[in-house]
């Protein structure tokens, strides 16, 4: 099966000016754990995820989340995502890129999910524009149909 | 690709109920009517048009905006149909739209309509940005529906200016003073809703007479073709190259469900110029389609081998032959 039979062809993004307080809200919204982050033209040049805003707020917790034991005060973390909050999401965004194309088959893209630790891989045309999202769970469900 | 816009879209809740007791004569007493059977999907006429052309295979986009629980809801539905989908989130809760549908009068359906979240400054602006985005790789943009509380009327004209600056071409299917303001920037096809309002700004269309007098005023104005309904089962096109009536002949008793009808139309159209026909035979393809609708209980019918088989009962000729 390819990326494009799989995809959802949901095409909510943000561009690169966009506030940190707009992606969170977005990515409330929308159920994404990351964003895809579009230029002028529309064209793919940037992710940006939930891990990314923590390391934005916190820089070196993301690694500290990893041992379960150590939790510091919640106030740090809301009083620096008030401070980053006006910042365009291009100062945190992560640049390099794992990206689909339509035509890619679902071995290749569970490969890329395991390999890289993703949960989802934009899909893009030609143009590098987007066209779709590969959800890690699409994949599943498919698999276990 | 056809771009869809929808800025106010809604979730259509149908319910069919034996009858429609709506009489006033127990003022103490609720009225508790049964549904039988209900459906819900993703509407708004952007949104239809999308579901109708994704269904027949046309690369399309949705363009609109989303809020809150009906918002997710909307979404999936639109993406389980195959429709690429590129909304804007705002806070609030997209509107749903009740119909109610009484055995018998299938043509004759109750509405009600909620009026939907307002657009904030700033959704707008990311909307706007989305747009002309979108418009660099799209042939035709589809303005569908009613505008948001607090949009201004001017909206509608303001994205048929974006769009022809970037030479794609435009259908405007909407009613009321958004619509009517569209006009003097010449969209391709205006397909007006006149369900609340019988009127063109100042012109009635509620007469043959009358609906030919608006389509030559909008076409005089630049618009290429106005398309306006005429009773339930006919429609009037009027171009610079004529007038046209569109006829389904078919009795009102096989209607189950109108609301997605007009929706169809203009899909089916849209269907018909992309395959490379004239006007007036994608116009017949648009009908068949309405016509395929009406009969069924969904929203729209999605089975194009059920719209050609519609395709006979349509006649259209130039008006005043019969």
């Amino acid at each position: 099966m390819k990326a494009q039979d799989l995809m959802r062809r949901d095409l909510t993004s943000v561009e690169l000016d966009a506030p940190v307080a707009h992606v969170i809200y977005l990515l409330h919204q929308s159920g994404f754990s990351s964003l895809p982050v579009l230029d002028e033209e529309g064209r793919v040049v940037g992710i940006i995820s939930e891990r990314d805003l923590i390391r934005a707020a916190l820089p070196g917790y993301v690694e500290m989340l990893q041992s379960a034991a150590f939790l510091p005060s919640l106030d740090r973390i809301t009083r620096k995502l008030r401070e980053i909050g006006g910042k365009p999401v291009s100062e945190f965004m992560v640049r390099d890129l794992v990206l689909a194309r339509p035509d890619d088959n679902d071995l290749y893209l569970a490969d890329l999910m395991i390999r890289k630790g993703l949960k989802q891989i934009p899909v893009v045309d030609d143009g590098r524009r987007l066209v779709g999202v590969v959800r890690r769970i699409d994949l599943l469900h498919r698999l276990g149909q | 690709m056809i771009l869809t816009v929808t800025l106010n879209p809604t979730l259509d809740k149908f319910y069919w109920v034996d009858e429609l007791p709506l009489s006033l004569d127990r003022p103490e007493e609720a009225i508790l009517i049964r549904s039988e059977r209900s459906l819900s999907s993703a509407g708004g006429k952007g949104i239809n048009v999308s579901t109708f052309l994704a269904s027949h295979g046309v690369e399309t986009v949705a363009l609109g905006f989303l809020a809150g629980h009906t918002g997710q809801i909307i979404l999936q539905d639109l993406l389980a149909r195959g429709v690429t989908a590129n909304f804007v989130w705002i806070p609030g809760e997209n509107r749903t739209n009740v119909t109610v549908i009484a055995r018998g009068r299938e043509y004759h359906p109750l509405l009600i309509h909620e009026q939907g979240p307002p657009i904030p400054e700033e959704g707008m602006r990311i909307f706007l940005r989305k747009y002309e985005r979108m418009l660099r790789q799209a042939d035709c943009v589809v303005l569908g529906g009613s505008l948001p509380p607090g949009c201004p009327p001017d909206c509608y004209r303001e994205l048929v200016r974006r769009a022809h600056r970037a030479g794609v071409r435009t259908v405007v299917h909407a009613g009321g003073e958004p619509m009517v303001r569209t006009i003097p920037e010449g969209p391709y096809l205006v397909k007006p809703d006149v369900r609340e309002e019988l009127r063109l700004g100042d012109l009635p269309v509620g007469t043959a007479e009358e609906i030919v007098q608006a389509g030559r005023w909008m076409v005089s104005q630049g618009v290429r073709a106005s398309l306006i309904s005429h009773q339930v089962t006919g429609d009037i096109l009027v171009t610079p190259e004529g007038v046209w009536e569109l006829e389904a002949r078919v009795p009102l008793a096989t209607f189950k469900n109108l609301v997605g009808a007009d929706d169809a139309l203009v899909g089916g159209i849209l269907v018909g110029l992309t395959r490379g026909l004239d006007l007036l035979e994608a116009s017949r393809y648009g009908m068949a389609a309405a016509l395929a609708t009406a009969e069924v209980e969904e929203k729209l019918c999605l089975s194009p081998a059920a719209i050609e088989r519609e395709l006979p009962q349509v006649v259209i000729r130039p008006r005043g032959e019969r």
